[in-house]
């Protein structure tokens, strides 16, 4: 099932778009109208059940697509080409190049607040995924976005983790994953069973998109 | 007891044979009591310069406690901690740096750190002595937070003795004390049968808490008394310990559930022979052997065993002098050396014995050039053939002001040696993705074989880091004043400050090819505690009294202060958005209440009547670092703040019998994650008969 996406325009980039046409009048450079949204409760490869075997989670194994300038899920049918900007499974996140794919995405990681991310800087290296022995964004408990904790199964999102991404169609997004769990919570080591296994691959973060191409926020 | 009874009693137990055993307990009976551990030497603790709590037989007995874990919670500056067994905290620094001992000789079988408190019986407790403070300079190696003696009731004359408590869960404890002397000879037994159900605070669940459980535990003390100026002693303990288990461990998204036993076996012997030569001069020779045998033999549901064995082996011989120059000097000399082994199923071969040396020499000087002041300086060295060796001084000193008022200073180093486990290590966990850890001693060696195989993938700068340990090391501030107003009143306000260096931690060092990751221990970490203590007694009549403490503390990784303040260190505001971690955030390091409390008031009647009733109170603590930064901040989990009230009731009767009920935990406060050693309200009955013997 399927997430409702809101999406929010912020106020400040209609008047931004308001103030800049006036000034692109007179200048040739095409201004910043940068795009901020949130998404909540992106599923990512939904838990189905416990494998009595293994007792490790049974999922379908599906990636979940989705298009950061649309800022939409695409449907597993609709993936081709540069469609689509990241595909996430548990904690994996692909991007649309490498070995993932055959458009221009890239990203890393960056160490820092979202809003202290004005712009990326020219020296800034965007790596692609090269499956399986490394991805863009990296994977693994500390090592990219997020902790596992091994006594309670709990995967949250690390703070001061940002995703700095390239899409598709190769313009600029940075992305701040702020929840792994349905309803954009963190669980507590008190949660239940339950919730920890039904409950979490549930992606919410916020992101900044800059459609016209440049590196600035 | 005076310090002049235990002079007499030292030299010729048979002399204080005749003395009424059941002496007067009041609130301060303390005042004049005498404490060993503070100095190594029998001294009144009105003249002990370092922080001392006295817990003596009447308050164990009269609060109900039966292990050394029950009395402890309700002091002042300690707080236990449960995982591993349960272990003590001591001024915000872990089960790890206290050292236990039982008469002068330390207790060993630490699991993680942590030598599980419950494993002590208190039935022949004469009294517990707690010295607060680094005390390396006497002790050696974990008495770096401080020390707790345990010391057997050998004054004890009562030719037999017994009793017996059932309670909740089916818990029944039963004692018997017996006594023989004569004039050259004395003997003395205790014999204990303890045995519980255990109990499951989780609804809905067969995982128990508390294991079912039974011990016996046994100890014999023969005294000889060889000429008037030569006594040997001989002390026995045994512990023997079977725990049903029924755990299960998850890792790594596997649960694995486990059936079956755990046996663990303490066995302690120690001979001593005293001699004096002279008023001025006298000498023991202490030699001592302990073994703890641990080991768990557990059948997973699939079938599949898991053992887990411990062996650790401890033997020391032990020399001290103790001469007294002239009424204002007086110095002891020591020196010894310790023969220790650990086999483990975690370490490369459980047949093979990892063993280590250490000879150690120490002295210490107390003068007292007035009246009023006494000062005390000593410094003891450890010498070892598999870590660091360590020098430990240590400085006291103790003002009288005027009669009302007392000052104590005392500054210390203590050191925690790399323990075993931290040398030693072999372990890779299958159940939890395979990851590997490695003792330090060994880990260079291990991961090159393994590299020259090609199972290294990669090789950490810290791996290149590794190095010989050193000893943890802390230096300790204590500065402490009494005041008694007047007959019925004792405050008493302690600060203390402790920075702790060359904390050894647990850091990945490399990786196999598969990924997994390869741990090994250095000494990176760097800390610091600090607080204040309070401690009231109050004495409102003839029968009721009150006494009560309060600790707050502070403590704090240094280096992650450092982050903090180079603001690199990230949390969570409530939108879930990351922002920069303030200082005012940040809670220090885990498991630590800043606010603990207890009080407890007392009701005592000539005719033997009793009452009393207790409160420890303590306030919330991090356990579980939430958002992933790796310090501990407001936006981590907590285990919530708890009262706890219990009470207990008896008489004890002049033809020796004592009766006596009570209730633990009267209002069932229970938390299952984070308490598992507070069980919810538990009820006891006890009777108790001593033997009276009325020649004198």
């Amino acid at each position: 099932m399927l997430k409702s996406i809101t999406k929010i325009t912020a106020i400040v980039c209609l008047l931004t778009n308001i103030y800049s046409c006036t000034k692109s009048s007179t200048e040739t450079v095409t201004p910043s109208t940068p795009v901020t949204a949130t998404v909540k409760d992106l599923l990512a490869d939904s838990v189905t059940g416990i494998d009595p075997a293994t007792q490790m989670p049974k999922s379908v194994g599906l990636y979940t697509y989705f298009n950061i300038e649309k800022n939409k899920i695409i449907a597993l049918t609709d993936t081709a080409n540069g469609n689509w900007d990241l595909a996430f499974k548990t904690t994996k996140i692909l991007i649309n190049g490498g070995t993932s794919g055959n458009a221009m995405g890239g990203a890393f990681i960056y160490n820092g607040l979202f809003d202290d991310l004005k712009s990326i800087s020219n020296d800034s290296a965007f790596k692609v995924d090269n499956a399986p022995t490394s991805y863009a964004i990296t994977t693994g408990s500390d090592k990219g976005w997020y902790h596992y904790d091994g006594q309670t199964n709990i995967v949250t999102p690390v703070a001061g983790r940002i995703l700095v991404i390239r899409t598709a169609k190769g313009k600029y997004a940075k992305i701040e994953i702020t929840s792994y769990c349905k309803g954009g919570v963190n669980l507590t080591p008190a949660a239940s069973y339950e919730d920890i296994l039904y409950k979490q691959r549930y992606y919410n973060f916020r992101y900044t998109y800059q459609p016209n191409g440049t590196k600035t926020f | 007891m005076s310090i002049h009874n235990l002079f007499l009693f030292l030299l010729s137990p048979v002399l204080v044979f005749g003395q009424n055993e059941m002496a007067k307990d009041t609130l301060f009976a303390n005042g004049d009591s005498v404490v060993v551990t503070a100095t190594r030497s029998e001294r009144k603790l009105s003249n002990i310069t370092v922080p001392v709590t006295i817990i003596n037989a009447k308050t164990i007995q009269q609060n109900g406690s039966l292990r050394l874990t029950d009395i402890l919670k309700e002091q002042t500056g300690l707080t236990l901690t449960s995982g591993f067994g349960a272990g003590v905290q001591l001024q915000g620094l872990n089960p790890d740096y206290t050292i236990i001992l039982i008469n002068g000789e330390p207790l060993v079988g630490r699991t993680a750190g942590v030598l599980d408190l419950n494993r002590i019986a208190l039935g022949n407790i004469k009294k517990i002595e707690i010295v607060k403070g680094p005390s390396s300079s006497l002790y050696g190696s974990e008495a770096m937070a401080g020390v707790i003696n345990i010391i057997t009731d050998a004054s004890n004359l009562i030719p037999l003795q017994a009793s017996l408590r059932y309670g909740t869960y089916n818990t029944l404890d039963a004692n018997v004390n017996n006594t023989m002397a004569t004039k050259t000879l004395f003997y003395q037994g205790f014999y204990n049968y303890y045995n519980t159900d255990g109990y499951s605070i989780r609804p809905n669940s067969n995982n128990r808490v508390t294991t079912p459980i039974n011990r016996l535990t046994t100890s014999q003390q023969f005294k000889y008394n060889v000429s008037d100026n030569t006594t040997l002693v001989f002390n026995t303990r045994l512990t023997d310990e079977n725990i049903k288990s029924n755990i299960t461990v998850s890792n790594g998204g596997v649960s694995i559930n486990s059936n079956g036993n755990e046996h663990n076996t303490d066995i302690n012997l120690a001979g001593t022979l005293n001699h004096r030569f002279s008023n001025t001069l006298k000498t023991s020779f202490r030699s001592y052997l302990t073994n703890y045998i641990s080991s768990q033999d557990l059948l997973t549901l699939s079938g599949a065993p898991y053992n887990d064995l411990l062996n650790h082996l401890f033997q020391r011989v032990e020399n001290q002098t103790d001469w007294t120059v002239s009424k204002t000097l007086s110095g002891i000399f020591g020196a010894g050396a310790v023969w220790e082994g650990v086999k483990s199923s975690r370490y490369d071969s459980e047949k093979v014995r990892k063993n280590n040396t250490i000879q150690y020499g120490f002295t210490q000087w107390e003068w007292t050039p007035i009246n009023k002041f006494i000062i005390i300086g000593g410094v003891r060295f450890d010498q070892n053939a598999q870590y660091a060796s360590a020098w430990s001084p240590k400085l006291s000193m103790l003002y009288k002001i005027n009669p009302k008022h007392k000052i104590k200073l005392s500054i210390g180093q203590g050191f925690k040696a790399p323990d075993f486990r931290q040398l030693y290590l072999d372990f890779t966990n299958a159940a939890a993705g395979n990851y590997s850890v490695f003792g330090s001693a060994e880990a260079q060696k291990v991961i090159g074989q393994l590299n020259s195989l090609g199972q290294i993938g990669s090789l950490f700068n810290n791996f290149y880091a590794l190095k010989s340990l050193q000893p943890e090391s802390s230096t300790g501030i204590h500065l402490s004043w009494d005041w008694e107003p007047n007959q019925k009143t004792f405050i008493s306000v302690q600060a203390f400050r402790n920075d702790i260096k060359n904390l050894i931690q647990v850091e990945q060092v490399g990786a196999y090819v598969s990924g997994a990751q390869i741990f090994s221990y250095l000494n990176i970490g760097r800390a610091f505690t600090q607080g204040v203590e309070l401690e009231t007694k109050y004495q409102f009549n003839q029968q009721w009294s009150w006494s009560g403490g309060y600790q707050y503390i502070v403590t704090g990784d240094k280096d992650q202060i450092t982050q903090i303040n180079n603001g690199t260190v990230y949390t969570r505001d409530a939108n879930g958005y990351s922002k920069k971690l303030t200082l005012s955030e940040y809670v220090g390091l885990p498991n630590i209440s800043k606010h603990k409390a207890q009080f407890k008031i007392n009701y005592l009647t000539t005719h033997g009547l009793f009452a009393n009733f207790r409160m420890v109170y303590r306030s919330r603590w991090a356990v579980n670092n939430n958002n992933g930064n790796d310090v501990y901040d407001n936006g981590d989990s907590f285990a919530a703040g708890y009262v706890s009230l219990h009470t207990a009731f008896g008489k004890d009767y002049t033809n020796g019998v004592s009766l006596q009920i009570g209730c633990d935990n009267i209002t069932n406060y229970i938390d299952p994650i984070n308490l598992s050693n507070l069980p919810g309200r538990t009820l006891y009955a006890s009777f108790k008969y001593q033997l009276i013997k009325n020649k004198k």
